[in-house]
């Protein structure tokens, strides 16, 4: 009996994550809704793959193609995730970052002239997070020490190098950052994140 | 639940779940190219100066990258910047020495307030009705300068006002010399809780016409008359700092603390004692002491000139014996002796007056006789005493205003008597006022930081009087009950957009010139008022010709006579790089006090108070809330919801009874109560409170905005707005604290009243 109801739940749920244009809910979304602070979701559905696990999918404002860059020789941690090494977050990169090296090259491609003319009317791109948690979470991630400690960037982000526009390869979920820790003798207090 | 309400429940919830989670606001906005480069998650701390009062506590700005809504060339959109995350104290700075209170902390709410001015607005409807159009910065300023064009054209520059609060430092010089260049009249400064009364009386004791400073860290005995110095009054932070050191910064001693105010304040409850006086006679307190000091020869009877503006000080004040002072102030002839010897015996000691007891229109003679006071016991200059912020003198290429030329009003008037002698009552009176009065009618007044319909009592008619002003300016950032009356509005920028600088006039012992550049990039299109006042300069059909360009130049200009620092680096790098310059000023760069004795005497008068005291018997005394001070903050969300320290009151006004007056009267705690003096009636929720005289009721400024954002406009009532004209008759300001009122009980709680715990008290018996 309870079948059917809870078959309609997790249909109910399933087209909720289908929907096409679903909120990023990346720690730095881009527009808090409310105008007050709190640990309450923002809307139910959030509140609902929270609970179930169940990541959007970003939509990037252009295919960037990872791969590509990356076989020209531009490293990941210079040029355009500099902040990595500095600080909690590794950054992406604005508009003007591109333009740095594409003022001068590949300017007749096609993506190339269209970046090119959003930089013109003085816009930015707006890239959307992979990875991230929600506010809710009250994870805090630093970069910075992982990089130190010579963590590589694929064990946590994948093959992004091998791909164009990057994936959630990985599922970052408490497990996997308790498993290394362990595994590496880091700090694995609860106040290590949670603060 | 039966199956078939189950299945219905899940399949609604999963509807709204799919619902809710569509749409995709963020690709509505338009995301602009960041201005500058941000390390991502990396933290710079910046200097500025806290705007929220007068003391000028320097601050650290938390700046970090982060999304922001801005508006960039019209165009509104969301762009990547350094914006300010957080305020703190700045450790280096000797006014908050690292702290800064919750009005400090909340002040970075003003930069990203909801209904924060966003950008130039003239007005399109009937004034008052808060209906404005955007227009470009260019045509705002056009409008300006044509009204100030055709001011000049008539030759009746003097039409012009400027309306202000109390500003130090360049900003105020500059204001200052865009007037005096364009022939209008100095700024006209008007706040309610002004110390006017205390400079003027400093001014006659000491020869120095400047807020005092005390040395309470080294003090052993503090004695102070209403003064709520560590929650409201002065320099709080500063104080609070000095305080503490007082009490327990001091391995073995521990400095004792008398607190003389007919309303317990949040500095009244930290002390050691806590002394009642009748409203009013906090003077002959203060000489009924000396009394006793003087008879029992317990210091030497030399106080100088400030004791020789006292009435009989040579004989001994006979007038002020302890049996005849208990019948003026209510306090015993025994407490009277005791409070004395302790306050000689204790060195170094020091009496503080601020606050209620200057309110009254003796309060120049209370003042003056606190004075003489402090010097009898040989407290002035001394360490642990009254002392004076060293201020830099006028000359040595520094124009800023001496104190005294901006202390209040042109020529020391009031702004109602201002506005009075300057704004034709009525058509009658027109001709009249034409033909006598020195001063041509006002036509254009800008305002800046003051709001005159709030903060001055509607007896003055402030409101009426700018209805009468043809044009009005204000350069607010919110629509507040007197920026919603003006014709034009051209908005400052945050103080954490724009530069900024003060020069403490009392907290720490060190003369300090703070100043700060730009903290963040502004986020809408508005312009710092001090460099619009420039350009208004340089279009006007006959140019000003005021010096600098940019305000910063200005600024920069007058740090050009200070000392260079260790390793040679000059005062304006020092200066930009740890949020001021202090230290010791050169020889000659200090300003002297003024060496003229005065040929006066004060004595003891009784207090006037508006109101029959049959018919209205109970004093009234409006007092500045730790929230908002003077209502100023009340559109802040973070002071809104902060309790009270006392009451525990938030988003609320009230009015705080004696338990055994509202027994009398029949009310009880929450109940809603109608207070009404002979200049009108305001309604609040009733708090029971047994640190208040039976005859007083008491209630916090802040509350009763008309308008004043979404968070304070309409909430509670306005108790300012019942005062009634009474002013001190020296110095012109407003005695608040000098109008009668009645009280009845208007009816139950109406929900209006909210606290934050149940009652004062555990048991909550206090309505019994």
């Amino acid at each position: 009996m309870c079948a059917a109801g809870l078959a309609t739940c997790v249909l109910s749920t399933l087209v909720a994550t289908g929907c096409s244009s679903f909120r990023e809910t990346a720690a730095d979304s881009p527009r808090p809704s409310a105008d007050v602070f709190t640990p309450a979701h923002e809307t139910f559905g959030q509140s609902v793959n929270e609970f179930l696990w169940v990541k959007s999918t970003p939509h990037q404002p252009i295919e960037f193609p990872h791969k590509t860059h990356v076989a020209q020789g531009v490293k990941c941690t210079e040029y355009c995730h500099e902040a990595v090494t500095k600080g909690p977050r590794a950054g992406l990169p604005s508009l003007s970052t591109c333009m740095a090296c594409h003022t001068q090259f590949a300017t007749d491609r096609p993506l190339i002239k269209q970046i090119t003319a959003i930089a013109d009317k003085g816009e930015d791109l707006q890239w959307q997070r992979v990875y991230g948690y929600s506010p809710q979470s009250h994870v805090r991630f630093n970069h910075a020490p992982h990089i130190r400690a010579n963590v590589e960037c694929s064990t946590c982000h994948g093959d992004v190098a091998g791909e164009t526009v990057a994936t959630r390869n990985v599922d970052l979920n408490m497990g996997f950052c308790v498993s290394c820790h362990r595994q590496k003798n880091a700090p694995n207090e609860c106040i290590t994140c949670h603060f | 639940m039966d199956r078939r309400s189950f299945i219905k429940l899940t399949a609604i919830t999963g509807t709204s779940a799919t619902l809710a989670s569509c749409g995709n606001p963020e690709h509505q906005f338009i995301r602009f190219l960041p201005e500058d480069e941000m390390v991502p998650g990396v933290a710079v701390w910046k200097p500025s100066v806290c705007p929220a009062c007068g003391a000028g506590c320097g601050v650290l700005a938390r700046v970090m990258d982060a999304d922001a809504d801005v508006i960039r060339k019209g165009q509104a959109g969301v762009i990547r910047m350094g914006v300010v995350k957080k305020l703190e104290g700045n450790p280096d700075h000797p006014v908050s020495l690292g702290g800064l209170c919750s009005r400090g902390q909340a002040a970075i709410q003003i930069t990203y307030h909801p209904d924060r001015l966003r950008h130039p607005l003239k007005r399109s409807g009937a004034r008052g009705s808060g209906q404005f159009q955007e227009v470009t910065w260019d045509a705002a300023i056009a409008e300006l300068v044509s009204h100030l064009d055709a001011l000049e054209g008539a030759g009746n520059q003097k039409a012009l006002a400027y309306l202000t609060r109390r500003r130090t430092g360049q900003r105020a010089a500059l204001v200052g010399q865009f007037l005096a260049k364009f022939g209008a009249p100095a700024p006209i400064t008007y706040e309610l809780f002004g110390d006017d009364v205390l400079r003027r009386a400093n001014g006659l004791s000491f020869g120095r016409e400047q807020l005092p400073t005390f040395d309470l860290a080294r003090a052993r005995h503090v004695l102070s008359f209403g003064a709520d110095f560590l929650g409201t009054w002065n320099s709080p932070v500063a104080q609070a700092a000095a305080y503490g050191t007082m009490r327990q910064g001091r391995p073995g001693i521990r400095g004792s603390f008398v607190q003389v105010e007919s309303r317990m304040t949040q500095t009244g409850a930290n002390a050691d004692e806590w002394v009642p006086a009748t409203p009013g006679t906090e003077g002959a307190l203060a000489l009924g002491l000396a009394h006793v000091i003087l008879n029992e020869k317990l210091r030497p009877a030399d106080a100088g000139r400030a004791g020789s503006l006292i009435l009989g000080w040579s004989e001994g004040l006979p007038d002020f014996a302890p049996d005849r002072v208990e019948k003026i102030t209510g306090v015993s002839a025994r407490r009277i002796e005791r409070l004395a010897r302790d306050f000689a015996a204790r060195r170094p000691a020091v009496a503080i007056v601020a606050g209620p007891p200057l309110a009254h229109t003796n309060g120049l003679f209370t003042a003056v006789a606190v004075n003489a006071l402090n010097a009898l016991v040989g407290s002035i200059g001394a360490e642990g005493g009254l002392l004076f912020t060293p201020q830099r003198s006028a000359g040595g290429g520094l124009a800023a205003p001496s104190p005294q030329r901006f202390a209040s009003g042109a020529e020391g008037r009031t702004i109602a008597q201002e506005l009075a002698a300057r704004i034709p009552r009525s058509l009658e009176s027109m001709a009249a006022d034409l033909a006598s009065a020195s001063m041509p009618p006002l036509q254009v007044l800008l305002l800046d930081g003051a709001n005159p319909v709030f903060t001055a009592p509607r007896a003055w008619k402030v409101r009426e009087a700018l209805d009468k002003v043809s044009f009005i300016a204000s350069f607010g950032s919110f629509l507040d009950d007197s920026t919603i009356l003006s014709d034009l509005i051209l908005p400052d920028h945050s103080f954490l957009e724009s530069w900024v600088d003060a020069t403490p006039e009392s907290g720490p012992l060190v003369a300090v010139a703070s100043v700060a550049a730009p903290a963040m990039k502004p986020l809408h299109e508005t312009r710092s008022t001090p460099d619009v006042l420039l350009e208004v300069g340089r279009r006007l059909r006959k140019p000003l010709g005021l010096t600098a360009q940019t305000y910063d130049e200005t600024i920069k200009a007058s740090f050009a006579s200070l000392p260079a620092g260790e390793g040679g680096a000059d005062a304006w790098t020092i200066a930009q790089k740890q949020g001021g310059w202090w230290g010791e000023l050169p020889r000659g760069a200090a300003a002297p006090p003024d060496d003229r004795k005065p040929a006066r005497s004060f004595t003891f008068v009784d207090p006037q108070f508006d109101g029959d005291a049959n018919q209205y018997p109970y004093h009234f005394l409006p007092y500045p809330s730790t929230q908002f001070l003077d209502g100023s903050l009340a559109h802040l969300p973070w002071l809104q919801e902060q309790p009270d320290p006392l009451t525990s009151a938030m988003w609320s006004s009230w009015v705080e009874i004696n338990p055994t007056t509202a027994e009398k009267l029949g009310i009880a705690a929450g109940d809603v109560v109608e207070v009404a003096s002979t200049h009108g009636s305001v309604k609040a929720g009733a708090v029971l409170s047994p640190g208040l005289a039976p005859d007083i009721v008491a209630m916090p400024v802040g509350q009763g905005h008309g308008s004043f954002t979404r968070f304070a406009s309409g909430r509670g009532d306005n108790p300012v707005s019942i005062l009634a004209p009474m002013a001190e008759p020296e110095s012109g300001t407003l005695a608040w604290a000098a109008t009668r009122v009645k009280i009845t009980r208007a009816g139950g709680p109406d929900g209006k009243l909210i606290l934050f715990a149940g009652s004062l008290r555990e048991e909550g018996d206090l309505g019994r």
